[in-house]
């Protein structure tokens, strides 16, 4: 198997026609890798180590698919792209990348390249993506990237856009989503499965109605989970202070949330339910717009809240705990706020309230249905820092 | 803002502040949760305003202060330098404080406070009988600081007690005056700080770590967060002494997340402190080292436990663990750890400045200095009182808290949180300090007192702090987890009108098992406030049970709501006020509760006017409807 490799050294001249797949990618494992695999299947494969190299071999052996890493040293594999592109378009390319370059990736995805790998891959899907390419040959490549694509994202309803813009926004969207630098080995796997999390996700939300608008939604929550680790320099012991600073800004903690923060800080996710289950303040329901607390502190207790918590859920409909249907309300019933003296205590978004009549409650509900109908307002209980 | 790198350094930055103050008047107005809620923010910034209009910039230091005490009539403003307090403030009020007290010097009569006994108006703060049965000493800066000013808390000689610590006493001598003060822990326990702090200072591991528990859970209690808005440098001055005097570098504030402001002020206080070099390295150039952190409490009453508090702190769930070893041997990390009270570290600079013998000449023989108490529910002032340990019950409610209102009668008082007891009227001569309040059956807990009137149902009570007690139990221990659920459901029951012949025994039975069974405080002081419900006013319990009869006309279940056709005048408020709408007018003139759509919200006797008094509360219910005409 050695002499193989002696008699075509990575940029050996090639006759058109003889190759299948050229494999350009300036790490050797990779490379040789990818031809044992790929002749192991019955392709024709050459590699070459750098781009100029690499083009110097795709003009000479003009071969069906080309594999190109995005990072090499002397010409990109960006570049490389847009040689071959300009070489011969129904080349049919697939991008090779590392962790953490993935964002890049569906950039070239936009330029044309069919698919990506992530390292490290397995072989079958190597082959998986090659069998795709050889079958594609010619321009057709993009309406078959926008079947496999399209259906999960739907079109915005006003604009009307043809097949490949609709890819490419859904693609701009998964950018966002793996510019978060995700490790994912499987593109497609990774679409459909960020597809359900859209869908339960725009379900429990229920403001939100397109999976796009969702799928943004999830990326928005992820990158503010990010911010906030980075904030507590990635302590695992600061897990507590990390789901507090969530429902602060968030209202309440999504699964995806919680999904990437035992992902960030390495910690199962069980114990972060755990913890999230235990503590009161952490919230792994949506909430709705405003947020009504009734303190039942001793004082209030006394006071009569269980007569103001029975007043504010006939008006508002809801039980504390709950969150009505338009999720424009979430009543709780808290633990002592700390301003016995004013008992019995209704806060409204932060706004304290000392024995509200009946007229008073009946005023901030329909006040707060005006500002709702002014867009997505969530309950402004931030702390100012 | 200049790094203080020696005492001297220290020393400048409170002239130079007191000579920028000299001879300005001081206006500092209530802007705590407390006087929030009544818009205390329009008040300040109508003073802001109006002084700028009349042209006193310059001249007239606003300063927004943490909540006083008397939190009932705030929001409040005391003008300095003449201490002329008006109280019930509204935005409206201001420009005539301006234009009268400031600039003429003249006291506006109308928003002074008036004494509900003798209708006199009172001028100073101090004077009003309030406060002047009080020793403030704790509490007693809140008014003249800016809660969020650093330089305030200097100028009044603030960081001169660790100035003191660090350059004039040992670490050794430090402990000693805390010992000998025999301060003890005013969180609840009453376990001597002094001794604590000399346990965690001995105990082998580095590093050795101090903790300010703010994790202020017993409803009913707020000492912790005024303490910790209104004034959080004293607080952080307490710590740090005490950190000098253990040998600890590393410190924690656990803050519960209920209390926003408290967390923001302490926060920028911290933000403060470090920039002037008060914490972080080489503090006041004296070669100690010491840093704070913040860690927000996420909603778990039991999370206040030491041990629980820790083990919260270092990213886990907030459940005690047995204390074989103390945590002040073993706590955070394993390491020794010192945890105390907010309002016992902040004694702490009072006893260094003043000395133990100071410190030892208030209060009791065993239960030194002064007690801050929240004085809430079925009272005519509310708010927070700071007493010399040893005053009486009965000074306390009718003296400073001013009794009952309404004319109702006093039933009892409730002291130390859900795991305290209740005090009836024949025990109010019994004085205020850890051992006599724990020989009478309750304990002085972190300081709530709530009073309550005849209209109190005590087994309603006994089931609130059940509720609360089953809710917040962590599930460790079984007996705690499955004894409270069975309490409570009893308890529920003879609420609901359910209760059977042997609840209460069965009560009693069940209480014993928890108090032996159980790992934690909370578990084995949870059944105290059935226990001394039952103790106390058994009767009401029978009450209950035998008659379906709330003798307070509290439980929903057994009671209705009527109004009496003869007394009603027709004013309508009560249907306006009435959220279900069950309230109609009869063609007599007169309104009627349609029972059905009744929900028992008591909005209707509230709104009630004084002089009808038409809406009453029947208990047991009538049998049929119209046992109405009956009453």
């Amino acid at each position: 198997m050695y002499t193989k490799e002696q008699i075509t050294p990575e940029s050996g001249f090639q006759e058109p026609g003889t190759t299948d797949v050229v494999v350009i990618d300036d790490e050797e494992s990779i490379c040789e890798g990818c031809r044992q695999t790929l002749e192991a299947e019955g392709f024709r494969a050459a590699i070459a180590r750098d781009g100029t190299k690499g083009l110097k071999l795709v003009e000479q052996s003009h071969p069906k698919v080309v594999l190109v890493d995005l990072k090499m040293p002397g010409i990109s594999g960006m570049e490389v792209l847009a040689k071959i592109s300009e070489f011969d378009p129904s080349i049919v390319t697939i991008v090779i990348t590392g962790y953490g370059s993935i964002d890049s990736a569906v950039e070239t995805m936009k330029i044309g390249a069919l698919d990506f790998l992530t390292k490290p891959f397995a072989p079958e899907r190597l082959i998986e993506s090659v069998k795709q390419g050889m079958e594609l040959g010619r321009p057709a490549k993009e309406a078959e990237v926008t079947e496999q694509a399209a259906p999960p994202l739907e079109a915005p309803e006003k604009a009307p856009l043809n097949k490949q813009n609709i890819v490419l926004k859904g693609l701009e969207v998964l950018g966002q989503y793996y510019s978060l630098g995700l490790k994912k080995q499987h593109f497609f796997d990774e679409l459909r499965y960020l597809e359900v999390e859209a869908e339960y996700h725009a379900e429990r939300l229920g403001l939100i109605e397109k999976k796009e608008e969702a799928i943004l939604d999830i990326v928005h929550d992820l990158r503010l989970v990010d911010d906030i680790i980075e904030k507590y320099n990635y302590k695992k012991n600061a897990l507590i202070q990390i789901l507090l600073d969530i429902q602060t800004q968030v209202h309440w903690i999504p699964g995806h949330a919680l999904r990437w923060v035992s992902t960030r800080l390495n910690i199962p996710l069980a114990r972060i339910y755990n913890i999230a289950n235990f503590y009161e303040a952490l919230n792994l329901e949506p909430r709705g717009a405003h947020l009504i607390q009734i303190c039942t502190g001793t004082a209030c207790h006394v006071r009569g809240a269980a007569g103001l918590v029975d007043r504010v859920s006939s008006i508002l409909g809801i039980q504390p705990g709950e969150t009505d249907s338009e999720q424009l309300f979430t009543l709780e019933a808290v633990h002592c706020l700390g301003c016995c003296a004013l008992g019995p205590v209704m806060v409204v978004d932060g706004e304290y309230y000392s024995n509200p009549s009946t007229k008073q409650i009946q005023e901030i509900a329909a006040s707060c249905k005006v500002s709702r109908e002014k867009g997505k307002n969530y309950a402004k209980v931030e702390l100012n820092r | 803002m200049q790094r203080l790198n020696s005492t001297a350094d220290l020393e400048k930055l409170k002239e130079n502040l007191l000579a920028k103050s000299k001879g300005k008047k001081v206006v500092c107005i209530t802007n705590g949760t407390d006087g929030k809620t009544h818009h205390s923010q329009d008040v300040l910034k109508a003073f802001t305003d109006e002084i700028q209009r009349q042209g006193l910039s310059g001249k007239v230091i606003v300063k927004s202060t943490g909540c006083h005490g008397f939190c009932q009539k705030e929001p409040c403003a005391i003008i300095l330098p003449q201490e002329t307090c008006y109280v019930s403030l509204k935005p409206e009020d201001v420009p005539e404080a301006v234009s009268e007290t400031l600039v003429k010097g003249k006291v506006v009569e109308r928003l002074l406070y008036e004494d509900p006994n003798n209708s006199a108006r009172i001028t100073k703060e101090s004077e009003i009988p309030f406060y002047n049965l009080q020793s403030r000493i704790v509490l007693g800066n809140n008014r003249f600081i800016d809660m969020e000013s650093i330089d305030d808390y200097i100028a009044l000689d603030g960081y001169g007690a660790l100035s003191k610590a660090l350059f004039e006493m040992t670490p050794e001598q430090v402990l000693q005056e805390v010992e000998e003060a025999n301060l003890r822990g005013r969180g609840g326990g009453g376990f001597p700080a002094g001794k604590k702090w000399q346990t965690t200072r001995n105990a082998p591991g580095e590093p050795k770590y101090v903790i300010v528990n703010a994790d202020e859970g017993d409803p009913g209690a707020y000492m912790d967060r005024s303490l910790l808005e209104g004034n959080p440098h004293s607080v952080l001055e307490g710590l740090l002494i005490g950190a000098y005097a253990i040998g600890s570098h590393e410190g924690f504030v656990y803050v519960r997340q209920e209390y926003p402001l408290a967390l923001q002020n302490t926060e920028i206080a911290i933000e403060k402190a470090k920039q002037y070099g008060l914490l972080g390295e080489n503090i006041l150039g004296s070669g100690f080292d010491f840093d704070v952190a913040i860690h927000r409490g996420a909603g778990a009453f039991v999370s206040g436990e030491s041990s629980a508090l820790m083990s919260a702190i270092e990213g886990h769930i907030g459940e005690p663990r047995p204390k074989y070893i103390h945590t002040s041997v073993k706590g955070l990390w394993n390491k020794p750890t010192c945890l105390n009270n907010v309002e016992t570290w902040a004694n702490v600079p009072f006893i260094i400045n003043k000395g133990a013998d100071w410190f030892k000449s208030i209060g009791t023989e065993n239960s030194k200095g002064t007690k801050i108490f929240s004085l809430v529910g079925k009272i005519n002032n509310t708010g927070l009182v700071e007493v010399p340990m040893g005053i009486t019950l009965r000074e306390i409610v009718y003296n400073i808290g001013g009794g009952i209102p309404k004319g109702k009668k006093f039933k009892a008082v409730q002291t130390g949180g859900p795991s305290g007891g209740i005090l009836p009227e024949s025990m109010l001569d019994v004085p205020v300090d850890f051992d006599e309040l724990t020989k009478a059956g309750s304990m002085m807990g972190s300081g709530g007192m709530i009073v309550m009137d005849e209209n109190t149902c005590m087994v309603d009570t006994a089931r609130y702090y059940t509720d609360f007690l089953a809710h917040e139990s962590c599930g460790k221990c079984v007996p705690c987890r499955e004894g409270l659920r069975q309490m409570l459901t009893i308890l529920n029951n003879i609420t609901t009108g359910k209760g059977k012949e042997g609840d209460i025994e069965l009560l009693e039975e069940l209480s014993e098992f928890i108090q032996e069974a159980s790992l934690c405080a909370l578990g084995k002081t949870a059944p105290n406030p059935v226990l001394s419900t039952i103790k106390h006013f058994k009767n009401e319990y029978e009450a209950h049970i035998e008659e379906n009869r709330c003798p307070a006309g509290v439980c929903k279940e057994l009671i209705a709501y009527y109004i009496n056709a003869d007394d009603c005048i027709g004013c309508g408020l009560c249907a306006k006020s009435c959220p279900t709408n069950a309230i109609s007018k009869t063609k007599d003139k007169v309104y009627v509760i349609e029972q059905d759509n009744c929900i028992k919200c008591g909005s209707c006797a509230k709104v009630c006017p004084e002089k009808a008094k038409a809406v009453v509360i029947i208990s047991p219910k009538p049998v049929s409807e119209t046992a109405q005409a009956a009453t």
